[in-house]
């Protein structure tokens, strides 16, 4: 049985981590380097919990804990870590560094690997609970600003209603089926797929739709976006959509063929019109952190679009594109929080004006961020992108790979305008006089930025793990 | 060795960013490391390229990559692109010493971006994998807009953006249309592959081929530019600083068509055969209406870049007869090409240095002032009209001769394309050179000892490929015989 709890570690270690730092603020109150120190150290130990799993293959038939749970609890790991250092500085200068930001930062990276690896509909629903709660309470920490509280806030009513449409839904499944293991309740819809099942199945992806904002679901994405502490920004765009998106892949990748066709219309229609939208609205930003939003909004179109050939090879497109997702949201989003002093975030156009010559580092990460979000070479972004198009053109949605290339072609428009900004226009503050990034933000630029440019030239070592992930998952 | 060409001028591009505070050592260490790669491109061709044996590939490397996408690490070398990488060092070189003294903002990543261009335009003209291909052919446009950005003129942000969307929306179309044809061959064979060697002469169906076809088309034209997609260019250029100019005109617009010729028709010959037509008419509109334009132009730059689009216009046409005189005219014409509008771009940049401007109304009598300048003006002006003894004679007569046996009617408006060329460029001489000057400028001080350096080489590939072509001839005559000829090369090198 030991064995067996080993297989808990990675989340003993988060959740562990998370207690522990409230216990450290009641005995040391306002050592915030204290908890930072605590917090990442769990994150890095859950991690290499993780890759270094002793093999099993599920824990009491709740948890998965075979190579697929692992690579996403690596990937939210490292996201967590990422943010964690990009918060060091952030929070000091806002004030908003406590025990409470920390711990919920574990907290919801807990989360995030539950929902990822849960392959029972109780055990998924504490994940997307956990993260979503901790969610609530990180974007509304800086207190003092009204926009903060407004993301908050709407966040907290828009996911609540999401998770009122998902528990539905499960409901529903489970009356269907008569089972609350995931790949039992949709796989076993034998003898026709019932209508009470589909209607079950079309309110968790609502209420899914809502966590990865998939238009039409996706209005509340800019206004939180744009009120949470950018490192929180960073981490919710990648790390729960990550999660969630893995749990919507394991879903499509158990579900029987029958319930996946009545599926793939829906999902044909909503990747279009996700890219579509996200893309063309945001031609219209002027703020940083709501482009990026739009942005991320139709970067999750394509990996919808990829969800759509599982049944081909598109498995593995999804997972790259999501690790590859991670790297360049957190670059793009992690550059705002490094840039930021003290108040609000830098937030409109203007502040970037020859941003590129005050702070080189940081603003090359954010250029080579958005190139490869735009899907240019040599990035991981490009990579992705070819990866999706050869699944979705292999498996025959021509249609839908014309689409996501003509608006890949009209979003190089906004994110080209953001470097032009940046490197073209004159400087608005003199160079010497501007605000510069820590050395610790320098470090951490070059780091995403090598990542993001290696996994562009040498995608194959990830590529082949993902393969080789996805074989077992299959058996 | 092919990658020490390509990665030599990346890696001096990251030393330069390095050197970032230290502009003088940067400007050398630019100007040796593209020298380096000038001389080992040089040094090629004492290794046998003038053997002549039948094989048309001279070099080939081959390693494995991204295995799972069947992508390969493969390039090869053959006298057509061993021709457009000697012109690419040279260019790279020259373009260091042109931006001697006309950037002095921002040095280091000026010459990072040069360089890494340079190293992206190499690697187009030697990957043989269509993958590999795509990843250069995106990686020569980055640096592009950033230097048009950064260094351009009071325009640049319009006319770099506009470069980049045109060509970003040619080049993404045409990375589905390749996804698509990497997929159907997959298919059919079991066996996914980019490489050129292997797509080559896969039948596909009639729809499709057109379909892909015409991606890679648009994806080529826009970059030559032929006729509708032509917009893009006189903006870029005018902003451009004259080592953008230098490197668009010689460089850029010359991956296009040699993309065209060894891509786009190679894969699909079919469709490239139905597609003749529009193609002469593209080049023949191109041709006319460009050199139009350019008789109206007040700007001498902007003059210059539509004059490079009417020359284009010949070596479209010159592709698309498809036989290997007007191939051979075209492939030299594009080293010409390289050759003259450069040398008129930095001629025009020179005098811009001097006079601040480039409004031919304020021209006139420079030749009085600066009789040096003017004799190397009348020389490129000349070449580039197609005068006997200079380059781009041999170039044009090769492929109105060779168009004449197929397709008369074309040859003969193509030749009176030329006489109109005639007429712009003598104007602009006739404006800029002689007369009264129209204009006092403070300071005219005729060519510098680098200024020299800049236009001493390029004026004698104009006279040595004017009087004595054979040898350059001769070095793409095998591959393009085996092209035409409907193969692809003898790829016995390959495993």
């Amino acid at each position: 049985m030991a064995a067996d709890w080993m297989i808990l570690l990675p989340y003993i270690f988060l959740a562990g981590g998370g207690l522990f730092i409230f216990c450290a603020a009641i005995l040391r109150p306002d050592a915030s380097g204290l908890y930072f120190a605590i917090a990442l150290a769990s994150v890095v130990l859950a991690g290499i919990a993780a890759v270094f799993h002793p093999p099993g293959i599920n824990f009491g038939g709740m948890i998965d804990a075979g190579g697929y749970a692992r690579f996403f609890a690596v990937l939210v790991c490292v996201v967590s870590s990422f943010t964690l250092l990009l918060s060091l500085r952030y929070a000091e200068k806002k004030g908003i560094a406590g025990d409470e930001y920390f711990a919920l930062i574990l907290f919801a990276a807990l989360g995030m690997c539950l929902s990822a690896g849960a392959t029972n509909w109780i055990v998924f629903f504490l994940g997307l609970e956990l993260l979503s709660i901790s969610l609530y309470v990180l974007i509304g920490s800086s207190h003092d600003e009204p926009a903060s509280n407004e993301a908050a806030l709407k966040y907290f009513i828009m996911g609540s209603v999401a998770s009122g449409f998902f528990t539905f839904g499960v409901a529903l499944l489970f009356t269907a089926t008569g089972s609350l293991n995931i790949a039992d309740s949709l796989s076993n819809v034998q003898a026709g797929v019932s209508a009470l099942a589909l209607f079950g199945l079309s309110l968790i992806a609502t209420g899914i739709g809502f966590k990865v904002s998939i238009v039409p679901f996706h209005l509340w994405t800019p206004d939180v976006y744009q009120g949470a502490p950018a490192p929180i920004t960073a981490f919710l765009s990648t790390g729960s959509k990550a999660a969630l998106f893995a749990a919507l892949l394991r879903f499509s990748l158990v579900m029987s063929p029958e319930l996946f066709s009545y599926m793939t219309p829906v999902f044909w229609g909503l990747a279009a019109i996700t890219m579509i939208v996200g893309n063309i609205t945001a031609l219209a930003q002027t703020h940083i952190k709501r482009l990026l939003a739009y942005s991320s909004i139709a970067q999750m179109g394509y990996v919808l679009m990829a969800l759509l050939t599982v049944r081909h090879d598109g498995g593995a497109s999804v997972m790259f594109y999501l690790a590859a997702y991670a790297l360049m949201d957190l670059g793009a989003f992690g550059t705002v929080a490094l840039l930021s002093r003290g108040g609000s975030d830098i937030d409109t156009l203007q502040d970037y004006q020859g941003i590129g010559y005050s702070n080189p580092w940081a603003s090359a990460l954010l250029a080579v961020c958005l190139l490869s979000l735009a899907g240019l070479p040599p990035t991981a972004g490009f990579i992705g992108k070819i990866i999706i198009f050869k699944s979705v053109v292999g498996a025959g949605f021509i249609y839908l790979a014309i689409t996501g290339i003509v608006t890949a072609i009209i979003s190089v428009y906004f994110y080209l305008n953001i470097i032009v900004t940046m490197f073209m226009r004159p400087e608005k503050v003199p160079v010497d006089l501007a605000f510069r990034v820590d050395p610790l933000g320098v470090a951490l630029s070059g780091c995403i930025l090598t990542a993001v440019i290696l996994l562009g030239v040498l995608p194959s070592p990830l590529l082949s793990l993902i393969e080789r992930v996805l074989y077992s998952f299959r058996i | 060795m092919l990658t020490v060409i390509i990665f030599l001028p990346l890696a001096g591009a990251l030393a330069a960013l390095a050197l970032w505070h230290k502009p003088k050592i940067c400007r050398w260490m630019s100007f040796s490391v593209s020298i380096a790669d000038l001389l080992l491109v040089a040094s090629l061709s004492f290794g046998g390229l003038r053997t002549g044996s039948a094989g048309s590939w001279l070099l080939l490397e081959d390693h494995a990559w991204m295995e799972s996408l069947g992508v390969r690490y493969s390039l090869g070398l053959d006298g057509i692109s061993y021709l457009l990488i000697f012109l690419t060092a040279l260019l790279g070189a020259l373009s260091v010493l042109v931006s001697w003294k006309q950037i002095e903002e921002k040095v280091g990543l000026f010459h990072f971006f040069l360089l890494a261009m340079q190293a992206g335009v190499m690697g187009v003209f030697l990957a043989t994998d269509l993958f590999l291909f795509y990843l250069f052919w995106e990686l020569q446009l980055i640096p592009m807009f950033f230097i048009i950005g950064i260094w351009g003129h009071a325009g640049r942000i319009f006319a770099t953006v506009k470069f980049v969307m045109f060509s970003i929306a040619g080049s993404l179309l045409m990375l589905v249309a390749l996804v698509a044809l990497y997929i159907l061959r997959g298919h059919a064979t079991g066996h996914y592959t980019f490489s050129l060697f292997m797509l080559t002469g896969f039948p596909l169906s009639k729809t499709a081929e057109l379909l892909i076809f015409s991606a890679f088309l648009l994806a080529f034209a826009i970059k030559i530019p032929v006729f509708p997609v032509h917009t893009w260019l006189p903006d870029a250029h005018t902003e451009a600083p004259t080592a953008g100019s230098v490197i668009l005109a010689g460089l850029l617009l010359k991956t296009g068509a040699y993309a065209l010729l060894r891509f786009a028709f190679p894969l699909f010959p079919n469709a490239a055969r139905a597609s003749v037509p529009v193609l002469i008419t593209a080049g023949l509109i191109g041709l006319f209406y460009a050199s139009w334009i350019a008789f109206a132009q007040r700007d001498m730059k902007r003059l210059v870049a539509y004059s490079s689009i009417a020359h284009m216009g010949l070596i479209l046409i010159g592709l698309a007869v498809w036989n290997s005189i007007t191939v051979s005219g075209a492939v030299l014409q594009m080293i010409n090409h390289g050759i003259t509008t450069s040398a008129m771009f930095i001629l025009v940049g020179m005098l811009d240095e001097r006079t601040r401007t480039r409004d031919l109304a304020e021209m006139g009598g420079i030749w009085g002032q600066m009789p040096i300048f003017s004799a190397f003006f009348l020389l490129f002006a000349m070449s580039s009209i197609g005068l006997p003894g200079l380059n781009n004679f041999i170039g044009e007569i090769l492929i109105l001769v060779g168009a004449f046996a197929t397709h008369p009617g074309a040859a003969m408006i193509a030749f009176g394309g030329m006489v109109v060329t005639l007429v712009y460029l003598l104007r602009l001489v006739q404006e800029t050179l002689y007369g009264e000057p129209r204009s006092e400028f403070p300071a005219m001080w005729d060519i510098t000892g680098r200024e020299a350096a800049i236009l001493v080489p390029l004026a004698l590939a104009v006279l040595v490929i004017g009087f004595y072509p054979g040898p350059v001839l001769d070095l793409m005559q095998g591959p393009i015989n085996s092209i035409v000829g409907g193969g692809i090369g003898r790829i016995a090198a390959l495993p």
